[in-house]
């Protein structure tokens, strides 16, 4: 059966803080917008516990603080497609057009804030313990590890922050990061204050072994030079992320890092094609940030729109 | 009865229900934290400890995690 073809005024791919709150803002204004996202309403921070540095809360999990934004956009009118996955955009006539598994959307403007990705580990033996020792979600898998061995990977805020939860579950965590760390110092010290922790900087885990699941881990001691044996029933791997840009990549200039060029009004080339949050290329990217992006987006995104309609 | 093996805060365990659910699919939730019961049979279903989200509909054939083609097939939406 032919896809059905849906008009709507501005569509947003990705529903992470910089996609809602653009939803939010083009609600409010009373313009017909879709948010199409095919993996976690929230994106990398439906993982976060806990969300110390958003402005106005001492202290917010990003399931709940990203439940309220989604209720506010809805609210406006926004509507929240998590099922239809896009397929292909064509994004440099007008209208632009966002083709999903179920229909064809044509759309005066698009915000892109397809967000990130977890980086995987750059391991061969990644596929073999993927879910069976090697794991991308705290708060998903975390509950495996009751009294056990654990290791995080990674030396930024989430890799920080995933150690300092999964405390509640091991009885005994690694930390280990090929440099130093990034993480604020809050974070680090929570962590190194817990005697649960062992913080193993400048190393860098270089084989996974294990009879059907995960059992030990080589890990190279970089100073040193030397490599030990380590037992570990389970690594929560935080290295970085990659951009979700693979659908753009045909229509968008994308930087080295794989991001959308766009300048600070997330304008990218492309008219009525906008880049919010952490899918623009930039130098800080908060959650903060992200909310500013899809703010300055929406409101650039009515003035195109209203001139767009004089112009016809 | 659809069976589906969660844990509390589970993004990918939610956005399996909410699929579910937009597909007026009636479904039980059995949280194998809670229930040392439904962590042995989730266990023994899939044979991998403690993955979640797992939908079921025959304690045979299951999804592990969110896959709308798979879902879609074992419950013939």
């Amino acid at each position: 059966m032919a896809k059905a073809h849906v008009h709507k005024d501005v569509i947003v791919i990705g529903a992470g803080m910089a996609g809602l709150t653009a939803a939010m803002y083009v609600g409010r204004m009373n313009l017909d917008v879709l948010v199409l996202e095919s993996g976690i309403i929230g994106g990398q921070i439906a993982n976060a516990v806990s969300i110390e540095n958003y402005p106005g809360f001492v202290s917010v999990s990003g399931a709940d603080l990203i439940s309220t934004l989604q209720k506010q956009a809805e609210n406006f009118g926004a509507v929240v497609d998590e099922f239809d996955s896009i397929v292909k955009v064509t994004l440099k006539n007008n209208p632009k057009i966002v083709e999903t598994e179920e229909k064809i959307y044509e759309a005066d403007v698009v915000i892109i804030a397809s967000g990130m990705n977890r980086r995987k580990l750059p391991l061969p033996e990644e596929r073999k313990f993927s879910g069976r020792g090697v794991h991308y979600c705290e708060l998903c898998d975390g509950h495996m590890y009751q009294n056990k061995i654990i290791a995080v990977m990674g030396g930024g805020n989430a890799a920080v922050d995933a150690a300092n939860f999964l405390t509640k579950y091991a009885d005994k965590l690694y930390l280990i990061h090929r440099s130093e760390f990034r993480a604020d110092e809050v974070s680090q010290k929570r962590l190194r204050q817990n005697p649960k922790v062992e913080v193993m900087l400048q190393t860098e885990i270089k084989a996974l072994h294990g009879a059907g699941r995960l059992e030990n881990i080589d890990v190279l001691d970089k100073n040193s030079g030397t490599t030990k044996n380590l037992a570990v029933d389970g690594i929560f791997v935080n290295i970085g992320v990659v951009p979700n840009t693979e659908l753009f990549k045909d229509e968008l200039q994308l930087s080295k890092s794989g991001r959308i060029i766009a300048g600070e009004d997330c304008r990218t080339e492309i008219k009525g094609v906008f880049a919010a949050g952490d899918v623009r290329e930039k130098e800080i990217r908060q959650l903060t940030t992200a909310a500013a992006d899809g703010t300055t987006a929406a409101l650039l995104a009515e003035k195109y729109l209203s001139r767009l309609k004089e112009s016809v | 009865m659809v069976k589906v093996y969660t844990v509390a805060g589970c993004p990918w365990c939610e956005k399996v229900k909410k699929y579910l659910a937009s597909k007026d699919v009636e479904f039980e939730e059995h949280d194998i934290e809670r229930s040392k019961e439904d962590a042995e049979a989730c266990r023994k279903l899939t044979g991998i400890e403690g993955a979640v989200p797992v939908t079921t509909i025959d304690n045979e054939n299951y999804v592990l995690d969110f896959d709308k083609e798979q879902l879609d097939k074992l419950l013939c939406l």
